[in-house]
């Protein structure tokens, strides 16, 4: 029996430190009603941001930018039935408080020369109660470019009533009102409700369905999994408690810090059920290994020697873990940062409560039966995996060098596939394109001229035929590029009422040359219609102007090329141009790609230094350090490699997975080189070798299991990215391990590091 | 036309102290038809006589017609307000919009003709608007932009919305036909700032709450003078949307007809105000009708 300071310590004051750390979960679990759920794309930037900062910019000026609609399509919406039926959902939408702006085919307006006149009308005043008028109000509509094609589709089979949202909206209560509003109003027509404030929602109420699944079935899985190796009831609830603990520290660290459970935490719970276990098992496999029949312990010796043993490698590869998990900090993205502090405060609190908490409940309860009989040997079983072991272990010794040349050769060829990488940071990416949430987007983007904006904001005297040819110019540059649907601006409207005051000659469909003209227009135009109207496109003192362009198409990399290539034009004009900022619901996901990238490189560049600098000062040695390397480096060139050739995205969830993998997978190299620097002193290093992977070598694979049993769970998460991420970790996990076997054995073989062998030598 | 021979019918028919520079030509024709029908009462009840016995239709009736005049010349500010740090803040020159404004009734034809003439902001003065409405026709509207000294015709259906992006709406400005709405009593004895007022509740019928938005309206008549003191506008769930208040209610000079010096409208949902200012109101029923011809628009 071994026993030290520390041991005498914990096992003295038993009582005393389960009391506490069941006090410590208490007050935390107190705090577990308080957390709240963020959904929203752009709070995942910090503030400060310029992104952001020109988005709430852009909201203060023209109101807010999120849209929530409902898209009708039927054979025909010209036909009286459907258009009773829009104008209906129309109207009650425009009732909808939350809605600063509703727009929709009867609330747009109609801009015509006539007689030597200008008419400003509603687009559709009434619903044609004959063929022949209905013919006519097709002709009409096809020529009216504030509709045609954008709110109503070319074929005349959509239509989309859109409402912009007013900044302090609440998202469930106003899709309980689309919803009901289409409920009340019922017809032949398909109809989706559809927009950002839709997806928050839904994204909300998976979240809380994911958690309620997460937990009780990992849960399971891992009692599933303690029972088949402990075969005790201590052995299956300690290390259960333990993690269980350490997730409600967590969760209710949220509200404590004043952060909200976003998209991101999902995983954070996940995370803890698949790492945060580990400390406890091998406490209890130690417990078990020492309580054999017959042996002379009693509990308190058993819960001593537990400690003395496994300290040192406890807290090795719990602070590699925490060390890999702490790298998520580099992110800018908030959730991925706080994902990083709480996932290692929760390794923290189970590393230590394993090294306290269940010897000091072992300490206390009566000693248990032994399972295993006295000197049991592993290496004399003969299961699968033992076999599996040894035969591996030939291989290896037989031709170290061809593994180490083969292991590179796939590695680099994998590694090759990261450059087809796609970064997506499309919120609705969480879902399968074929789920309904997709519906009113993929409709929009084909027949409504897009399903997202980028705004540019214009500053100076709006009036002034300088700024007003600018916006023009600007508008037809937006325009031009094959992603852009349609595109929404002042300039647009002041063409057209050129065009009409001039006898709708269409050679006036030009921005007037006097300020005065322009400015007579405007009051024209207030005269016949309400000016809001224009309250999307331009302030109402004339000082500030929004020129709006529509993405047809929901890609990620759609948006970043639009936002490119807006930026490039604005970059381009003189200074003191009227052109001040570049903003919008597609920026902000631009801005995500950057940043994800970004953080992703630096986390995983950090993760692999610290976690080789922890190896070598562990070990003593720089070469350690290097060696360490190998397999993470190897590792995550699979995982890159897998997602680029398989198409799997980069997005916000799956770009947590490089960091936490090398803060886990870190660990078998740990075990291995530990146990393999044991077995050199006593053997030859091709026999040290086959004992190392014989004895630790299934430790470490049943270690990997458990993790992957932890993480398998994510598989049946409502979110498309989770379960790719439950994927990747089986993908990961199984790199780390082969590498650690196969990869580091061979490298020991062929270089022989002095931190390996034997001091005497 | 000498001034006392002109019939009551037609004193009626006119609508001023309001700035409605243009109205619905179908607004129009009804709220005509309700006149005709309310004149019988208001030719019947002197103004003050047999107050006590009012019902709620004459009262409003007669706090319409008390603001008619058969022709007149003035100038009306329309100030645009936004709440910003708790604080009424007007900005920008394009919010503040100055207009002199001239009026006739021409009995024979039954037409109502007026002209307005921008005075501010500065980028459209001297634009001029002449507006016709017949009692059975479409109106006619006239729009002179000195940018190119060319007049043409405006045509517009759609007066829905808000009155040149101000709290008002154009319902909120022209006189209701009374038929569409359930009108009550509320109290005999209101006090608005010192005025004792009716106080009337107002609720329009299905099709006129669909219209005008709103579900409910109060109005604070003053017992002396019938001229509006306040109003209170419900929509249509039911909350409270908007307060009108007025000052500076004058009598036109030579007539027995009021002014209302200010109207203020604030839209509480929204935090906005609009503010309409009669600068200056003369009564001037002989005015020329030089005036109100379309080829004359260029001559301010």
């Amino acid at each position: 029996m071994r026993e030290n300071k520390f041991s005498n310590f914990v096992v003295r004051f038993a009582w005393l430190f389960i009391i506490l750390f069941f006090a410590i979960t208490a007050v935390f679990a107190t705090q577990l009603k308080k957390v709240t759920l963020d959904t929203e794309m752009k709070n995942q930037l910090p503030d400060n941001l310029p992104t952001r900062l020109n988005l709430d910019r852009i909201e203060k000026l023209f109101g807010g930018t999120d849209m929530a609609m409902i898209v009708v399509s039927g054979d025909d919406i010209l036909k009286k039935d459907t258009l009773e039926r829009v104008k209906k959902l129309s109207k009650e939408m425009e009732r909808v408080k939350a809605f600063d702006r509703v727009l929709s085919i009867f609330t747009a307006k109609d801009i015509q020369a006539g007689g030597g006149a200008m008419r400003v009308k509603k687009a559709i005043k009434k619903v044609p109660t004959s063929e022949k008028k209905l013919a006519r109000l097709r002709d009409e509509l096809k020529n009216n470019e504030l509709i045609y094609g954008n709110l109503l589709s070319k074929d005349f089979k959509h239509t989309a009533i859109i409402g912009f949202l007013k900044t302090d909206a609440s998202d469930e209560a106003v899709v309980a009102k689309l919803e009901k509003i289409v409920k009340d109003n019922p017809g032949k027509e398909t109809t989706y409700v559809g927009g950002m404030p839709i997806v928050r929602v839904s994204l909300t109420k998976d979240i809380r369905k994911d958690m309620k699944k997460f937990l009780p079935i990992g849960l399971a899985l891992m009692v599933v999994f303690l029972f088949i190796c402990f075969r005790q009831a201590r052995g299956v609830l300690l290390p259960f408690l333990m993690t269980v603990m350490a997730i409600i520290v967590v969760i209710g660290l949220i509200p404590l810090l004043g952060w909200r459970f976003h998209m991101v935490t999902v995983i954070l719970p996940v995370i803890l059920l698949a790492v945060a276990n580990n400390y406890g098992i091998h406490i209890m496999a130690r417990y078990q290994e020492d309580n054999t029949e017959g042996n002379e312990h009693t509990n308190k010796t058993l819960a001593k020697n537990g400690i003395v043993r496994l300290t040192n490698p406890v807290l090795a590869t719990g602070i590699t873990t925490m060390a890999g998990l702490l790298c998520l900090m580099t992110h800018i993205i908030i959730p991925a940062e706080q994902l990083g502090i709480l996932a290692t405060v929760g390794v923290a609190f189970a590393m230590v409560g394993s090294l306290v908490f269940i010897p000091a409940i072992l300490a206390i309860l009566p000693k248990a039966k032994p399972i295993r009989k006295a000197h049991e040997d592993i290496k004399a079983s003969k299961g699968v995996l033992d076999k599996l072991m040894l035969g591996v272990a030939d291989r290896i010794t037989r031709r170290p060098k061809t593994v180490i040349i083969a292991f590179f050769a796939v590695a680099l060829a994998m590694g090759l596939g990261a450059v087809l990488i796609i970064v997506d940071t499309n919120p609705l990416s969480f879902y399968h394109q074929e789920a309904p949430i997709w519906k009113s987007t993929k409709v929009l983007n084909k027949n409504l001229g897009g399903w997202a904006n980028i705004s540019v904001v214009v500053e100076g005297n709006i009036k002034d035929p300088k700024v007003m040819k600018a916006i023009d110019k600007l508008e037809s540059h937006l325009q031009k590029h094959p992603l852009v649907g349609n595109t929404t601006s002042v300039a647009k409207v002041m063409r057209k009422m050129n065009e009409v005051m001039n006898g709708g000659d269409p050679k006036f469909n030009k921005v007037p040359d006097d300020q005065k003209e322009i400015a007579e227009y405007f009051m024209l135009y207030s005269l016949s219609a309400p000016p809001k109207d224009f309250n999307k496109i331009v302030d109402p003192e004339f000082e500030h102007a929004q020129v709006i362009a529509q993405v047809k198409d929901s890609g990620t990399r759609a948006a970043t090329e639009v936002v490119e290539y807006t930026k490039a034009y604005l970059a381009k004009q003189q200074k003191g141009g009227p052109f001040k900022l570049v903003g919008g619901f597609l920026d902000v996901m631009a801005n995500l790609v950057e940043h994800i990238v970004r953080g992703q490189l630096l986390s995983l560049f950090l993760s692999i230094v610290i976690c080789s600098i922890l190896v070598a000062l562990l070990m003593r040695s720089v070469v350690a350090g290097v060696i360490a390397m190998m397999p993470l480096s190897v590792s995550m060139a699979m995982l890159f490699g897998i997602m680029g050739y398989m198409g799997i995205e980069l997005n916000l969830i799956t770009a947590m997975l490089s960091s936490i993998m090398v803060g886990v997978g870190i660990d078998y190299t740990i075990h291995f080189l530990w146990r393999y620097r044991d077995e050199r002193r006593l053997s030859d290093p091709v026999a040290a070798v086959r004992t190392t992977l014989t004895t630790t070598g299934r430790g470490i694979v049943f270690n990997a299991l458990s993790v992957v049993i932890g993480f398998i769970v994510l598989v049946i998460s409502a979110f498309f990215p989770v379960r790719f991420f439950g994927l990747l970790v089986v993908v990961s996990i199984t790199a780390c391990l082969v590498c650690a076997l196969v990869l580091l054995p061979a490298v020991v073989l062929v270089f022989k590091p002095r931190f390996l062998e034997p001091k005497t030598n | 036309m000498p001034k006392g021979r002109r019939s009551i019918v037609e004193k009626h028919k006119q609508i001023i102290g309001r700035v409605d520079i243009m109205s619905r030509s179908n607004v129009l024709k009804e709220r005509t038809r309700f006149l005709a029908c309310f004149v019988l009462v208001a030719g019947l009840v002197p103004a003050g006589a047999f107050a006590g016995d009012l019902t709620a239709a004459q009262i409003l009736g007669k706090a319409y017609a008390n603001r008619e005049l058969d022709g007149s010349d003035g100038t009306v500010k329309l100030t645009l307000y936004d709440k910003q740090g708790g604080k009424w803040t007007q900005r920008g020159e394009s919010r503040v919009i100055e207009v002199k404004t001239k009026l006739v009734k021409e009995k024979g034809d039954k037409i109502e003709k007026k002209l307005y003439r921008f005075v501010k902001p500065a980028d459209v003065k001297g634009m001029a608007v002449l507006a016709w409405d017949y009692e059975k026709a479409e109106e006619q509207m006239w729009v002179y932009r000195p940018s190119n000294r060319q007049t043409i015709k405006l045509v517009s259906s759609d007066k829905s919305g808000n009155f040149m992006g101000s709290d008002f709406t154009y319902a909120d400005m022209n006189a209701p036909i009374l038929s569409n709405y359930t009108l009550k009593i509320e109290k005999s004895d209101a006090d608005v700032g010192g005025t004792k007022c009716w106080q009337i509740k107002v609720i329009p019928n299905d099709k006129t709450k669909d219209e005008e938005g709103y579900s409910k309206k109060v109005i604070w008549i003053g017992k002396n003078d019938f001229m509006v003191r306040k109003s209170m506008f419900w929509d249509l769930d039911g909350d409270l949307l908007k307060v009108l208040m007025t000052r500076g209610i004058e009598k036109v000079k030579g007539t027995d007809k009021y002014y209302i010096g200010e109207m203020s409208m604030i839209n509480k949902q929204e935090d906005t105000k609009s503010v309409f200012k009669t600068v200056k109101k003369v009564s001037d029923p002989k005015i020329a009708d030089k005036h109100f011809a379309s080829d004359k628009l260029s001559k301010p």
